[in-house]
Protein backbone atom coordinates (compact mmCIF):
# COMPACT_ATOMS: atom_id res chain seq x y z
CA UNK A 1 0.00 0.00 0.00
CA UNK A 2 0.94 3.32 -0.53
CA UNK A 3 2.05 3.98 3.00
CA UNK A 4 3.54 7.74 2.63
CA UNK A 5 -0.24 9.15 1.90
CA UNK A 6 -1.20 8.28 5.99
CA UNK A 7 0.73 10.67 7.29
CA UNK A 8 -1.49 13.51 5.20
CA UNK A 9 -4.78 12.58 6.76
CA UNK A 10 -3.34 13.22 10.77
CA UNK A 11 -0.96 16.02 9.77
CA UNK A 12 -3.46 19.42 9.24
CA UNK A 13 -5.20 18.12 12.84
CA UNK A 14 -1.49 17.67 13.93
CA UNK A 15 -0.05 21.16 12.98
CA UNK A 16 -3.48 22.58 14.45
CA UNK A 17 -3.41 20.98 17.81
CA UNK A 18 0.51 21.65 17.86
CA UNK A 19 0.71 25.06 17.04
CA UNK A 20 -2.32 26.36 19.18
CA UNK A 21 -1.51 24.18 22.46
CA UNK A 22 2.21 23.09 22.22
CA UNK A 23 4.34 25.72 21.03
CA UNK A 24 2.62 28.35 23.04
CA UNK A 25 2.98 25.99 25.94
CA UNK A 26 6.63 25.91 25.32
CA UNK A 27 6.40 29.97 24.61
CA UNK A 28 4.83 30.24 28.19
CA UNK A 29 7.89 28.56 29.43
CA UNK A 30 10.54 30.62 28.01
CA UNK A 31 8.85 33.81 28.80
CA UNK A 32 8.81 32.53 32.44
CA UNK A 33 12.56 33.10 32.40
CA UNK A 34 11.85 36.89 30.81
CA UNK A 35 11.89 40.08 33.15
CA UNK A 36 9.11 41.27 30.56
CA UNK A 37 6.14 43.53 32.11
CA UNK A 38 3.78 45.12 29.40
CA UNK A 39 2.94 48.06 31.75
CA UNK A 40 6.32 48.70 31.68
CA UNK A 41 7.34 49.64 27.70
CA UNK A 42 10.31 51.55 29.11
CA UNK A 43 12.34 48.66 31.09
CA UNK A 44 13.33 46.46 28.12
CA UNK A 45 12.77 42.45 28.27
CA UNK A 46 15.40 40.58 29.98
CA UNK A 47 16.36 37.19 30.32
CA UNK A 48 15.78 37.01 34.29
CA UNK A 49 16.69 33.07 34.69
CA UNK A 50 14.76 31.10 37.54
CA UNK A 51 14.07 34.95 39.07
CA UNK A 52 10.40 34.53 38.13
CA UNK A 53 10.07 31.29 39.99
CA UNK A 54 11.82 32.76 42.98
CA UNK A 55 9.43 34.79 43.26
CA UNK A 56 6.56 32.79 44.09
CA UNK A 57 8.29 29.87 45.79
CA UNK A 58 11.24 31.42 47.73
CA UNK A 59 10.50 31.93 51.70
CA UNK A 60 12.26 34.45 53.69
CA UNK A 61 10.38 34.66 56.35
CA UNK A 62 8.20 32.10 57.56
CA UNK A 63 5.45 34.60 58.77
CA UNK A 64 4.84 35.51 55.30
CA UNK A 65 4.84 32.71 53.19
CA UNK A 66 4.34 33.17 49.46
CA UNK A 67 0.52 33.50 48.53
CA UNK A 68 1.80 31.17 45.96
CA UNK A 69 1.53 28.47 48.46
CA UNK A 70 -2.10 29.66 49.29
CA UNK A 71 -3.13 29.36 45.58
CA UNK A 72 -1.71 25.58 45.32
CA UNK A 73 -3.63 24.56 48.44
CA UNK A 74 -6.81 26.46 48.10
CA UNK A 75 -6.43 24.94 43.89
CA UNK A 76 -5.64 21.34 45.79
CA UNK A 77 -8.15 21.80 48.58
CA UNK A 78 -11.69 22.78 45.76
CA UNK A 79 -10.32 20.08 43.45
CA UNK A 80 -10.39 17.11 46.15
CA UNK A 81 -13.46 18.05 48.42
CA UNK A 82 -15.42 18.30 45.18
CA UNK A 83 -13.94 14.87 43.83
CA UNK A 84 -14.68 13.17 47.28
CA UNK A 85 -18.44 14.69 46.95
CA UNK A 86 -18.86 14.19 43.41
CA UNK A 87 -17.69 10.44 44.01
CA UNK A 88 -19.46 9.23 47.55
CA UNK A 89 -22.83 11.38 46.28
CA UNK A 90 -22.95 10.71 42.69
CA UNK A 91 -22.72 6.97 43.58
CA UNK A 92 -25.62 7.00 46.24
CA UNK A 93 -27.72 8.96 44.50
CA UNK A 94 -26.63 6.71 41.18
CA UNK A 95 -27.70 4.07 43.31
CA UNK A 96 -30.54 5.60 43.86
CA UNK A 97 -31.69 6.24 40.38
CA UNK A 98 -30.86 2.50 39.59
CA UNK A 99 -34.05 1.63 40.68
CA UNK A 100 -37.31 0.55 38.53
CA UNK A 101 -39.31 4.00 39.50
CA UNK A 102 -41.95 4.65 36.76
CA UNK A 103 -40.46 7.57 34.64
CA UNK A 104 -37.31 7.46 36.12
CA UNK A 105 -35.57 8.89 33.25
CA UNK A 106 -37.10 12.10 33.78
CA UNK A 107 -35.56 12.33 37.03
CA UNK A 108 -31.91 11.09 35.81
CA UNK A 109 -32.59 13.96 32.77
CA UNK A 110 -33.41 16.89 35.44
CA UNK A 111 -30.57 15.66 37.47
CA UNK A 112 -27.58 15.79 34.21
CA UNK A 113 -29.33 19.45 33.62
CA UNK A 114 -26.51 21.36 35.71
CA UNK A 115 -23.86 19.62 33.76
CA UNK A 116 -24.16 21.48 30.73
CA UNK A 117 -24.77 25.00 31.97
CA UNK A 118 -22.24 27.50 31.27
CA UNK A 119 -20.39 28.10 34.62
CA UNK A 120 -20.91 31.37 35.02
CA UNK A 121 -24.35 31.64 34.11
CA UNK A 122 -24.93 29.13 37.20
CA UNK A 123 -22.82 31.08 39.18
CA UNK A 124 -24.67 34.26 38.72
CA UNK A 125 -28.33 32.10 39.16
CA UNK A 126 -27.13 31.15 42.36
CA UNK A 127 -25.63 34.13 43.46
CA UNK A 128 -28.93 36.28 42.73
CA UNK A 129 -31.79 34.01 43.02
CA UNK A 130 -31.02 31.47 45.66
CA UNK A 131 -28.07 33.16 47.66
CA UNK A 132 -28.94 36.47 47.87
CA UNK A 133 -30.00 37.13 50.92
CA UNK A 134 -32.72 40.04 50.21
CA UNK A 135 -34.13 38.73 46.82
CA UNK A 136 -33.36 34.82 47.27
CA UNK A 137 -34.68 31.71 48.61
CA UNK A 138 -32.11 31.49 51.01
CA UNK A 139 -32.50 34.93 52.33
CA UNK A 140 -36.41 34.39 52.29
CA UNK A 141 -36.75 31.09 53.89
CA UNK A 142 -34.30 32.04 56.35
CA UNK A 143 -36.04 35.21 57.20
CA UNK A 144 -39.46 33.28 57.54
CA UNK A 145 -37.99 31.13 60.07
CA UNK A 146 -37.22 33.50 62.33
CA UNK A 147 -33.15 33.32 61.55
CA UNK A 148 -31.13 36.46 60.56
CA UNK A 149 -29.43 35.59 56.99
CA UNK A 150 -25.99 35.96 56.72
CA UNK A 151 -23.96 36.62 53.50
CA UNK A 152 -22.77 32.91 52.71
CA UNK A 153 -20.45 34.11 49.77
CA UNK A 154 -18.59 36.79 51.83
CA UNK A 155 -18.19 34.79 54.95
CA UNK A 156 -18.26 31.08 53.40
CA UNK A 157 -16.76 31.69 49.98
CA UNK A 158 -14.84 28.07 49.70
CA UNK A 159 -17.56 26.06 50.77
CA UNK A 160 -19.85 28.09 48.48
CA UNK A 161 -17.48 27.50 45.49
CA UNK A 162 -16.94 24.05 46.30
CA UNK A 163 -20.95 23.40 46.79
CA UNK A 164 -21.35 25.35 43.40
CA UNK A 165 -18.30 22.78 41.64
CA UNK A 166 -20.54 19.89 43.07
CA UNK A 167 -23.75 21.24 41.81
CA UNK A 168 -22.22 21.39 38.38
CA UNK A 169 -19.98 18.30 38.47
CA UNK A 170 -21.75 15.79 40.11
CA UNK A 171 -24.69 14.81 37.32
CA UNK A 172 -21.28 14.08 35.42
CA UNK A 173 -20.35 11.26 38.07
CA UNK A 174 -24.08 10.31 38.18
CA UNK A 175 -23.65 10.10 34.39
CA UNK A 176 -21.16 7.63 34.42
CA UNK A 177 -21.46 5.71 37.47
CA UNK A 178 -25.30 5.06 36.69
CA UNK A 179 -23.97 3.52 33.18
CA UNK A 180 -21.97 1.39 34.94
CA UNK A 181 -24.54 -0.06 37.33
CA UNK A 182 -26.97 -0.29 34.39
CA UNK A 183 -23.97 -2.45 32.69
CA UNK A 184 -24.37 -4.92 35.10
CA UNK A 185 -25.93 -8.02 33.97
CA UNK A 186 -29.36 -9.11 35.49
CA UNK A 187 -28.33 -12.81 36.26
CA UNK A 188 -26.00 -11.52 38.53
CA UNK A 189 -28.74 -9.06 40.61
CA UNK A 190 -30.79 -12.17 40.56
CA UNK A 191 -28.03 -14.97 41.95
CA UNK A 192 -27.26 -12.11 44.48
CA UNK A 193 -30.99 -12.03 45.43
CA UNK A 194 -31.11 -16.03 45.85
CA UNK A 195 -28.02 -16.38 47.51
CA UNK A 196 -29.52 -13.78 50.10
CA UNK A 197 -26.87 -11.10 50.00
CA UNK A 198 -27.98 -7.97 51.55
CA UNK A 199 -27.72 -4.36 50.46
CA UNK A 200 -24.91 -3.67 52.37
CA UNK A 201 -22.73 -6.83 50.82
CA UNK A 202 -24.49 -5.97 47.46
CA UNK A 203 -23.99 -2.66 47.25
CA UNK A 204 -20.00 -2.06 48.23
CA UNK A 205 -18.61 -5.47 47.74
CA UNK A 206 -20.29 -6.92 44.59
CA UNK A 207 -21.48 -3.31 42.64
CA UNK A 208 -18.41 -1.22 43.81
CA UNK A 209 -15.92 -3.12 42.58
CA UNK A 210 -17.74 -4.01 39.01
CA UNK A 211 -17.83 -0.22 38.31
CA UNK A 212 -14.51 1.07 39.72
CA UNK A 213 -13.21 1.88 36.14
CA UNK A 214 -16.37 3.74 35.55
CA UNK A 215 -15.53 6.02 38.65
CA UNK A 216 -12.07 6.01 37.84
CA UNK A 217 -13.10 7.65 34.42
CA UNK A 218 -15.55 10.74 36.38
CA UNK A 219 -12.89 11.37 38.67
CA UNK A 220 -10.18 11.41 35.99
CA UNK A 221 -11.95 14.00 33.74
CA UNK A 222 -13.28 15.75 36.44
CA UNK A 223 -9.99 16.54 37.95
CA UNK A 224 -9.18 17.42 34.40
CA UNK A 225 -11.87 19.72 34.14
CA UNK A 226 -12.24 20.96 37.93
CA UNK A 227 -9.00 22.43 38.15
CA UNK A 228 -9.05 25.00 35.29
CA UNK A 229 -12.39 26.03 36.50
CA UNK A 230 -12.78 29.67 36.40
CA UNK A 231 -15.78 31.67 35.53
CA UNK A 232 -17.50 30.22 38.30
CA UNK A 233 -14.74 31.59 40.77
CA UNK A 234 -15.30 35.39 38.91
CA UNK A 235 -18.65 35.62 39.08
CA UNK A 236 -19.32 34.60 42.01
CA UNK A 237 -16.59 35.65 44.59
CA UNK A 238 -13.98 37.36 41.99
CA UNK A 239 -11.40 35.37 44.01
CA UNK A 240 -12.31 37.40 47.40
CA UNK A 241 -12.27 37.98 49.93
CA UNK A 242 -8.74 39.17 49.58
CA UNK A 243 -7.19 36.17 47.58
CA UNK A 244 -8.67 33.43 49.75
CA UNK A 245 -10.64 31.55 46.66
CA UNK A 246 -8.00 32.60 44.14
CA UNK A 247 -6.75 28.86 42.50
CA UNK A 248 -3.93 28.47 40.24
CA UNK A 249 -5.88 29.52 36.98
CA UNK A 250 -6.94 32.53 38.64
CA UNK A 251 -4.19 33.77 39.72
CA UNK A 252 -2.39 33.67 36.53
CA UNK A 253 -5.48 35.50 34.95
CA UNK A 254 -4.61 38.31 37.48
CA UNK A 255 -1.06 38.60 37.27
CA UNK A 256 -1.27 38.73 33.28
CA UNK A 257 -4.49 40.95 32.87
CA UNK A 258 -4.33 43.10 36.51
CA UNK A 259 -0.42 43.30 36.96
CA UNK A 260 0.18 42.92 33.16
CA UNK A 261 3.38 41.05 34.45
CA UNK A 262 4.25 38.34 31.49
CA UNK A 263 7.55 36.79 33.12
CA UNK A 264 5.59 35.86 36.41
CA UNK A 265 2.51 34.92 34.69
CA UNK A 266 4.16 32.74 32.76
CA UNK A 267 6.26 30.98 35.43
CA UNK A 268 3.08 30.49 37.31
CA UNK A 269 1.46 29.05 34.50
CA UNK A 270 3.95 26.85 34.01
CA UNK A 271 3.78 25.60 37.22
CA UNK A 272 0.30 25.38 37.44
CA UNK A 273 0.71 23.02 34.42
CA UNK A 274 3.53 20.88 36.56
CA UNK A 275 1.13 20.52 39.26
CA UNK A 276 -1.55 19.63 37.36
CA UNK A 277 -0.44 16.93 35.45
CA UNK A 278 1.54 15.42 38.45
CA UNK A 279 -1.35 15.08 40.69
CA UNK A 280 -3.36 13.52 37.04
CA UNK A 281 -0.55 10.85 37.17
CA UNK A 282 -0.42 10.15 40.25
CA UNK A 283 -4.61 9.51 40.66
CA UNK A 284 -4.20 8.09 37.71
CA UNK A 285 -1.56 5.61 39.13
CA UNK A 286 -3.40 4.93 42.35
CA UNK A 287 -6.45 4.33 40.93
CA UNK A 288 -5.17 1.96 38.31
CA UNK A 289 -3.15 0.51 41.43
CA UNK A 290 -6.25 -0.02 43.07
CA UNK A 291 -8.22 -1.36 41.04
CA UNK A 292 -5.79 -4.49 40.15
CA UNK A 293 -5.21 -3.96 36.45
CA UNK B 1 -60.53 -22.35 53.81
CA UNK B 2 -58.54 -20.66 56.69
CA UNK B 3 -55.19 -21.43 55.13
CA UNK B 4 -56.78 -20.27 51.65
CA UNK B 5 -57.70 -16.38 53.47
CA UNK B 6 -54.39 -15.84 55.32
CA UNK B 7 -52.77 -16.75 52.33
CA UNK B 8 -54.44 -14.35 50.22
CA UNK B 9 -53.81 -12.09 53.29
CA UNK B 10 -50.33 -12.33 53.13
CA UNK B 11 -50.37 -11.59 49.11
CA UNK B 12 -52.18 -8.54 50.02
CA UNK B 13 -49.61 -7.12 52.38
CA UNK B 14 -47.39 -8.36 50.55
CA UNK B 15 -48.77 -6.11 47.31
CA UNK B 16 -49.56 -3.01 49.71
CA UNK B 17 -45.66 -3.18 50.78
CA UNK B 18 -44.12 -3.38 47.99
CA UNK B 19 -46.60 -0.80 46.53
CA UNK B 20 -45.74 1.93 49.53
CA UNK B 21 -42.13 1.44 48.89
CA UNK B 22 -42.22 2.23 45.15
CA UNK B 23 -44.21 5.08 46.35
CA UNK B 24 -41.98 6.30 48.81
CA UNK B 25 -39.21 6.02 45.98
CA UNK B 26 -40.61 7.14 43.36
CA UNK B 27 -41.73 10.74 45.93
CA UNK B 28 -37.83 10.35 47.06
CA UNK B 29 -36.16 10.11 43.72
CA UNK B 30 -38.49 13.30 42.10
CA UNK B 31 -38.10 15.30 45.14
CA UNK B 32 -34.26 14.86 44.92
CA UNK B 33 -34.40 15.85 41.09
CA UNK B 34 -36.77 18.54 41.37
CA UNK B 35 -34.46 20.08 44.44
CA UNK B 36 -31.37 19.42 42.43
CA UNK B 37 -32.91 21.38 39.38
CA UNK B 38 -34.23 24.14 40.85
CA UNK B 39 -32.33 26.98 40.28
CA UNK B 40 -32.15 26.07 36.78
CA UNK B 41 -35.78 25.36 36.95
CA UNK B 42 -36.95 29.20 38.58
CA UNK B 43 -34.38 30.52 36.65
CA UNK B 44 -36.92 29.89 33.61
CA UNK B 45 -39.86 30.63 35.78
CA UNK B 46 -38.69 34.02 36.50
CA UNK B 47 -37.80 34.94 33.05
CA UNK B 48 -42.12 35.00 32.74
CA UNK B 49 -41.70 37.60 35.65
CA UNK B 50 -41.83 41.62 35.55
CA UNK B 51 -38.93 42.81 37.03
CA UNK B 52 -41.61 43.61 40.37
CA UNK B 53 -42.52 40.63 40.36
CA UNK B 54 -39.28 38.71 40.30
CA UNK B 55 -37.99 40.43 43.63
CA UNK B 56 -39.95 38.38 45.82
CA UNK B 57 -38.92 34.60 45.26
CA UNK B 58 -42.48 32.95 45.26
CA UNK B 59 -43.78 30.32 42.30
CA UNK B 60 -47.34 31.68 41.89
CA UNK B 61 -47.77 34.46 39.93
CA UNK B 62 -49.44 35.19 36.79
CA UNK B 63 -46.85 34.57 33.86
CA UNK B 64 -46.26 37.56 30.95
CA UNK B 65 -43.92 37.90 28.34
CA UNK B 66 -42.99 41.59 28.80
CA UNK B 67 -39.37 40.79 29.83
CA UNK B 68 -38.43 38.35 27.29
CA UNK B 69 -39.93 41.20 25.02
CA UNK B 70 -37.90 43.70 26.71
CA UNK B 71 -34.71 41.37 26.73
CA UNK B 72 -35.02 40.53 23.19
CA UNK B 73 -35.71 44.25 21.81
CA UNK B 74 -32.02 44.73 22.94
CA UNK B 75 -29.98 44.31 20.40
CA UNK B 76 -26.83 43.01 21.94
CA UNK B 77 -28.10 39.41 23.43
CA UNK B 78 -28.36 39.11 19.19
CA UNK B 79 -24.47 39.95 18.77
CA UNK B 80 -23.63 37.56 21.93
CA UNK B 81 -25.55 34.94 20.59
CA UNK B 82 -24.53 35.29 17.00
CA UNK B 83 -20.93 35.81 18.07
CA UNK B 84 -21.78 31.89 19.95
CA UNK B 85 -23.00 30.48 17.22
CA UNK B 86 -20.45 31.56 15.32
CA UNK B 87 -17.45 30.03 17.31
CA UNK B 88 -20.19 26.34 17.84
CA UNK B 89 -20.88 25.86 14.42
CA UNK B 90 -17.36 26.86 12.40
CA UNK B 91 -15.49 25.64 15.12
CA UNK B 92 -17.46 22.08 15.56
CA UNK B 93 -17.53 21.78 11.76
CA UNK B 94 -13.39 22.27 11.38
CA UNK B 95 -12.78 19.82 15.09
CA UNK B 96 -14.81 17.47 12.74
CA UNK B 97 -13.20 17.81 9.22
CA UNK B 98 -9.85 18.20 10.98
CA UNK B 99 -10.55 15.25 13.41
CA UNK B 100 -12.29 12.39 11.47
CA UNK B 101 -9.30 12.13 8.92
CA UNK B 102 -6.54 11.94 12.11
CA UNK B 103 -8.64 10.11 14.01
CA UNK B 104 -9.47 7.31 10.89
CA UNK B 105 -5.49 6.95 10.24
CA UNK B 106 -5.20 6.44 13.89
CA UNK B 107 -7.19 3.17 13.70
CA UNK B 108 -6.07 1.91 10.77
CA UNK B 109 -3.22 3.69 8.75
CA UNK B 110 -0.25 2.06 8.55
CA UNK B 111 2.96 3.71 9.12
CA UNK B 112 6.92 3.28 8.80
CA UNK B 113 6.73 1.94 12.78
CA UNK B 114 4.35 -0.12 14.13
CA UNK B 115 3.89 2.23 17.47
CA UNK B 116 3.02 5.50 15.65
CA UNK B 117 0.02 5.02 15.62
CA UNK B 118 -0.43 4.44 19.45
CA UNK B 119 1.92 7.18 19.88
CA UNK B 120 -0.05 9.64 18.10
CA UNK B 121 -3.80 8.93 19.62
CA UNK B 122 -1.32 9.50 23.34
CA UNK B 123 0.05 12.64 22.39
CA UNK B 124 -3.38 13.73 21.37
CA UNK B 125 -4.76 12.61 24.73
CA UNK B 126 -2.08 14.26 26.67
CA UNK B 127 -3.27 18.00 24.86
CA UNK B 128 -6.27 17.29 26.31
CA UNK B 129 -4.74 17.67 30.01
CA UNK B 130 -2.88 21.03 29.20
CA UNK B 131 -5.61 23.68 30.73
CA UNK B 132 -5.95 26.83 29.08
CA UNK B 133 -3.44 29.12 31.80
CA UNK B 134 -0.93 26.96 29.69
CA UNK B 135 -1.52 29.12 26.01
CA UNK B 136 -2.97 32.13 27.18
CA UNK B 137 -0.20 34.45 27.33
CA UNK B 138 1.63 33.81 24.64
CA UNK B 139 -1.40 33.96 22.16
CA UNK B 140 -2.52 37.03 23.65
CA UNK B 141 0.60 38.67 22.77
CA UNK B 142 0.91 36.54 18.64
CA UNK B 143 -2.54 37.90 18.55
CA UNK B 144 -1.38 41.49 19.52
CA UNK B 145 0.92 41.24 16.50
CA UNK B 146 -0.97 39.78 14.03
CA UNK B 147 -3.83 42.06 14.88
CA UNK B 148 -5.89 38.82 16.30
CA UNK B 149 -6.84 40.36 19.42
CA UNK B 150 -10.27 40.68 19.92
CA UNK B 151 -11.72 38.92 17.00
CA UNK B 152 -13.47 36.22 16.03
CA UNK B 153 -10.82 34.48 14.20
CA UNK B 154 -8.93 34.84 16.53
CA UNK B 155 -11.23 32.90 19.15
CA UNK B 156 -11.95 30.55 17.05
CA UNK B 157 -8.47 28.72 15.89
CA UNK B 158 -7.47 28.50 19.62
CA UNK B 159 -10.94 26.45 20.28
CA UNK B 160 -10.33 24.87 16.99
CA UNK B 161 -6.53 23.45 18.62
CA UNK B 162 -8.11 23.09 22.16
CA UNK B 163 -11.25 20.62 20.56
CA UNK B 164 -9.51 18.61 18.27
CA UNK B 165 -8.26 16.24 20.87
CA UNK B 166 -11.58 15.53 22.34
CA UNK B 167 -13.10 14.97 18.96
CA UNK B 168 -10.28 12.52 18.08
CA UNK B 169 -10.19 10.93 21.36
CA UNK B 170 -13.68 9.79 21.10
CA UNK B 171 -13.88 9.59 17.31
CA UNK B 172 -10.88 6.69 18.14
CA UNK B 173 -13.04 4.81 20.06
CA UNK B 174 -15.84 4.54 17.76
CA UNK B 175 -13.64 3.74 14.27
CA UNK B 176 -11.86 1.15 16.55
CA UNK B 177 -15.47 -1.07 16.33
CA UNK B 178 -15.58 -0.87 12.57
CA UNK B 179 -14.21 -4.26 11.73
CA UNK B 180 -10.36 -4.78 9.90
CA UNK B 181 -12.21 -6.93 7.40
CA UNK B 182 -14.02 -4.24 5.85
CA UNK B 183 -10.93 -2.36 5.15
CA UNK B 184 -9.42 -5.09 4.15
CA UNK B 185 -12.10 -5.96 1.53
CA UNK B 186 -11.69 -2.74 0.64
CA UNK B 187 -8.32 -2.23 -0.14
CA UNK B 188 -8.08 -5.63 -2.09
CA UNK B 189 -11.01 -3.68 -4.35
CA UNK B 190 -9.10 -0.78 -5.23
CA UNK B 191 -10.16 1.87 -2.59
CA UNK B 192 -8.01 4.44 -1.81
CA UNK B 193 -7.69 5.61 1.83
CA UNK B 194 -9.64 8.87 1.21
CA UNK B 195 -12.59 6.50 -0.63
CA UNK B 196 -12.46 4.74 2.79
CA UNK B 197 -12.80 7.29 4.79
CA UNK B 198 -15.58 8.75 3.23
CA UNK B 199 -17.39 5.89 2.00
CA UNK B 200 -17.26 3.17 4.97
CA UNK B 201 -15.64 5.00 8.15
CA UNK B 202 -18.06 8.38 8.13
CA UNK B 203 -21.02 5.90 7.76
CA UNK B 204 -20.04 3.58 9.71
CA UNK B 205 -19.28 6.01 12.75
CA UNK B 206 -22.41 8.24 11.99
CA UNK B 207 -23.10 8.01 15.79
CA UNK B 208 -19.53 8.87 17.31
CA UNK B 209 -19.97 11.88 14.72
CA UNK B 210 -22.72 13.03 16.23
CA UNK B 211 -21.75 12.81 19.82
CA UNK B 212 -18.59 13.96 19.55
CA UNK B 213 -19.98 17.16 17.40
CA UNK B 214 -22.29 17.52 20.10
CA UNK B 215 -20.04 17.59 23.01
CA UNK B 216 -17.86 20.06 21.14
CA UNK B 217 -20.18 22.27 20.29
CA UNK B 218 -21.52 22.26 23.94
CA UNK B 219 -18.02 22.72 25.27
CA UNK B 220 -17.27 25.80 23.21
CA UNK B 221 -20.80 27.12 23.86
CA UNK B 222 -19.83 26.94 27.18
CA UNK B 223 -16.34 28.19 27.49
CA UNK B 224 -15.01 30.84 29.19
CA UNK B 225 -11.36 31.77 29.81
CA UNK B 226 -10.96 31.82 26.32
CA UNK B 227 -13.65 33.94 25.13
CA UNK B 228 -13.32 36.18 28.11
CA UNK B 229 -9.63 36.81 27.77
CA UNK B 230 -9.27 36.69 23.93
CA UNK B 231 -12.45 38.70 23.15
CA UNK B 232 -13.32 42.37 22.89
CA UNK B 233 -17.23 44.43 23.95
CA UNK B 234 -18.54 43.62 19.85
CA UNK B 235 -16.98 39.86 19.62
CA UNK B 236 -17.89 38.47 23.33
CA UNK B 237 -19.50 35.09 23.68
CA UNK B 238 -22.95 34.57 25.54
CA UNK B 239 -20.75 32.94 28.85
CA UNK B 240 -18.80 36.32 29.17
CA UNK B 241 -22.36 38.17 28.32
CA UNK B 242 -23.51 36.40 31.72
CA UNK B 243 -20.47 37.04 33.48
CA UNK B 244 -20.18 40.90 33.09
CA UNK B 245 -24.02 41.06 33.07
CA UNK B 246 -24.28 42.92 36.86
CA UNK B 247 -22.11 45.41 35.64
CA UNK B 248 -23.50 46.43 32.28
CA UNK B 249 -27.58 46.01 33.26
CA UNK B 250 -27.37 45.85 37.12
CA UNK B 251 -29.33 43.62 39.44
CA UNK B 252 -32.46 42.89 37.11
CA UNK B 253 -33.86 39.21 38.18
CA UNK B 254 -36.18 39.15 35.75
CA UNK B 255 -33.96 40.10 32.73
CA UNK B 256 -30.97 38.09 34.33
CA UNK B 257 -33.30 35.15 34.29
CA UNK B 258 -34.83 35.42 30.70
CA UNK B 259 -31.00 36.02 28.77
CA UNK B 260 -29.53 33.21 31.02
CA UNK B 261 -32.43 31.02 29.82
CA UNK B 262 -31.70 31.81 26.45
CA UNK B 263 -28.21 31.34 26.60
CA UNK B 264 -28.17 28.17 28.74
CA UNK B 265 -31.06 26.42 26.63
CA UNK B 266 -29.34 25.24 24.20
CA UNK B 267 -26.56 23.49 25.72
CA UNK B 268 -29.05 21.50 28.41
CA UNK B 269 -31.43 20.85 25.27
CA UNK B 270 -28.10 19.49 22.57
CA UNK B 271 -26.63 17.82 26.33
CA UNK B 272 -29.39 15.87 26.64
CA UNK B 273 -29.68 14.66 23.16
CA UNK B 274 -26.32 13.42 23.46
CA UNK B 275 -26.23 11.67 27.09
CA UNK B 276 -26.50 8.35 25.91
CA UNK B 277 -23.36 8.29 23.23
CA UNK B 278 -21.20 10.28 25.21
CA UNK B 279 -20.78 8.12 27.91
CA UNK B 280 -20.59 5.25 25.49
CA UNK B 281 -17.66 7.30 23.55
CA UNK B 282 -15.98 8.29 27.11
CA UNK B 283 -16.10 4.79 28.22
CA UNK B 284 -14.60 3.20 25.16
CA UNK B 285 -12.16 5.95 24.87
CA UNK B 286 -10.78 5.87 28.42
CA UNK B 287 -10.96 2.24 28.92
CA UNK B 288 -8.76 1.62 25.73
CA UNK B 289 -6.24 4.95 26.51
Amino acid sequence: MKKKHDWLFALPAIIVVAVMTQVPFILTIIYSTLRWNLARPDMPIKFAGIDNYLYYLKIENWNEIPEFYSYVWQTILFTVVTLTLCTVIGFLLSLLLDNPVPGVNVARTLILGPFFVMSTASGVIWKTTILNTTFGWYGVIFKALGLQPVDLISYFPIPVIVFLFTWQWMPFFVLVILAGLQGIPYDLIDSMRIDGVNWFQSTFLIKLPIISNHIRVAIMLGLIFIVKEFGLILVTTAGGPGTRSYTLPYGVYMEVFNASNVGRASALATMTVVITLISVNMLYRSLKKRSGN
Amino acid sequence: MATKKTLQDAQRTLRVRRLTRSTILAVVVYGIAVIYFFPILYMFISGFKTEIQAVNPSLIFTPTLETYAKVLSDSTIYLYLSNSAFQVIVGTSVCLILGMPAAFVLVFGKFRKRTTNESMYMWFITTILLPPVAVLIPLYTWYQSFHLNRTPLGLLIAYIGFHIPIVVWMLHSFISDIPLEIIEASEIDGCTRFQQLLHIAVPLARTGIIASGLLVAVFIWNEFFLGFNLTGNTTATLPVYMARFREQQGMFIAQLSASSTIAILPAILLGWMTQKSLVKGLMMGAVKG
